[in-house]
């Protein structure tokens, strides 16, 4: 496995089978994604929103390379899951603290994959009349792509197996990871197995 | 007081899911609608059959029916709970519906894929009932011969 020579951690390195991008490669492609942004809303005050709690590691890292004047909020919303089922329908579980009419907004997310979320989030800000309304990815799964949704800013295409890392987690594990790694299968299958504790 | 309890039934009734009305063919396309119904997406379970082969009279001998059609992207979904094995057989229709039906937009969830978006929902107790194999499945690949012959 390639090392991170900036972090040590057996306890979680042990269950990464290979590293898919190395903390250098995110930083790299940040910076990118940053430089990019700042250019294209030069002058526009952006207003980056965020869905917590995967995308904190990009929001931080994307942000320092922000060389204009931007603000940030952040938003949490009920996925599905066992419980939320029985709750009816997705719904914000923290909104945003700032009026978004007429302002730049930038959506930053960590990963996309079925679009499920991202489409119900998305809507429910346009009907706020944002000046104007842009996505920025780190990681995209096309091929599990449920709702076609337009990516102004993308970062890497995930491979088609199940990553962990620099947000992305497992059981709430992994996310601190400055990598992305690609879980051993029988950790992954030992995990899924465990009884969940936190229902 | 019947007539109330029959209003009652048929109210009960009005009200539920889709997802309860229909009986799927796994479990993975009931909590795959559960999860489309609670993010507000439009689904239709098996709509339409395609034809895939004919015999020589003209008569359709191998037909696909994919598992959802999503009205508002305009997308067919095909759920595949089976091991990569057995998917073969799955796969190759799919290629045939490609070749036949290149406007038709569908997409294949594989078994991992299914997993992954359950343990994504953390449905794990659901998730690992995708570590083995399900005699279900092969109940599946009966009923879509079953189309072909009707």
């Amino acid at each position: 496995m390639q090392k991170d020579k900036s972090f040590e951690s057996d306890e979680l390195e042990a269950d990464i089978q290979e590293v898919v991008f190395t903390a250098s490669e995110i930083q790299q492609r940040v910076s990118e994604l940053g430089k990019e942004i700042s250019k294209d809303y030069y002058n526009l005050n952006p207003l980056f929103v965020g869905v917590l709690k995967g995308v904190l590691f990009f929001m931080a890292d994307l942000l320092r390379m922000i060389t204009i004047p931007v603000e940030v909020d952040f938003l949490a919303v009920s996925s599905y899951s066992s419980d939320a089922r029985n709750r009816g329908m997705v719904r914000l579980d923290k909104d945003l603290g700032t009026l978004i009419t007429s302002r730049h907004v930038l959506f930053v997310e960590d990963v996309i994959d079925t679009g499920l979320t991202l489409n119900y989030l998305l809507s429910t800000l346009r009907t706020r009349h944002p000046a104007s309304l842009e996505v920025c990815v780190l990681f995209d799964k096309p091929r599990v792509r449920l709702i076609d949704i337009p990516l102004k800013y993308k970062g890497f295409d995930l491979p088609d197996q199940f990553v962990v890392g620099y947000g992305l987690d497992l059981r709430e594990r992994y996310r601190n990871l400055p990598f992305v790694g690609l879980l051993k299968s029988q950790i992954l299958l030992n995990k899924i197995s465990e009884s969940d504790t936190s229902r | 007081m019947q007539n109330n309890n029959l209003r009652s039934k048929q109210e009960q009734s009005l009200e539920s899911t889709e997802s309860e009305r229909i009986s799927f063919a796994h479990q993975a396309e009931e909590i795959f609608t559960r999860i489309l119904d609670f993010y507000g997406i439009e689904w239709q379970y098996e709509p339409r059959t395609f034809p895939l082969e004919w015999d020589k009279d003209g008569n359709v001998i191998e037909a696909f029916t994919p598992d959802f059609y999503l009205p508002q992207q305009n997308l067919y979904i095909e759920l595949t709970t089976l091991k990569a094995k057995l998917a073969r057989y799955k796969n190759r229709r799919l290629r045939l519906m490609k070749e036949l039906y290149p406007e038709i937009h569908i997409k294949l969830f594989k078994r991992r894929e299914m997993r992954e978006m359950l343990v994504k929902y953390g449905l794990y107790d659901e998730a690992s009932q995708f570590k083995t194999d399900s005699t279900q499945n092969q109940t599946r690949v009966g009923k879509e011969n079953l189309h072909a012959e009707g």
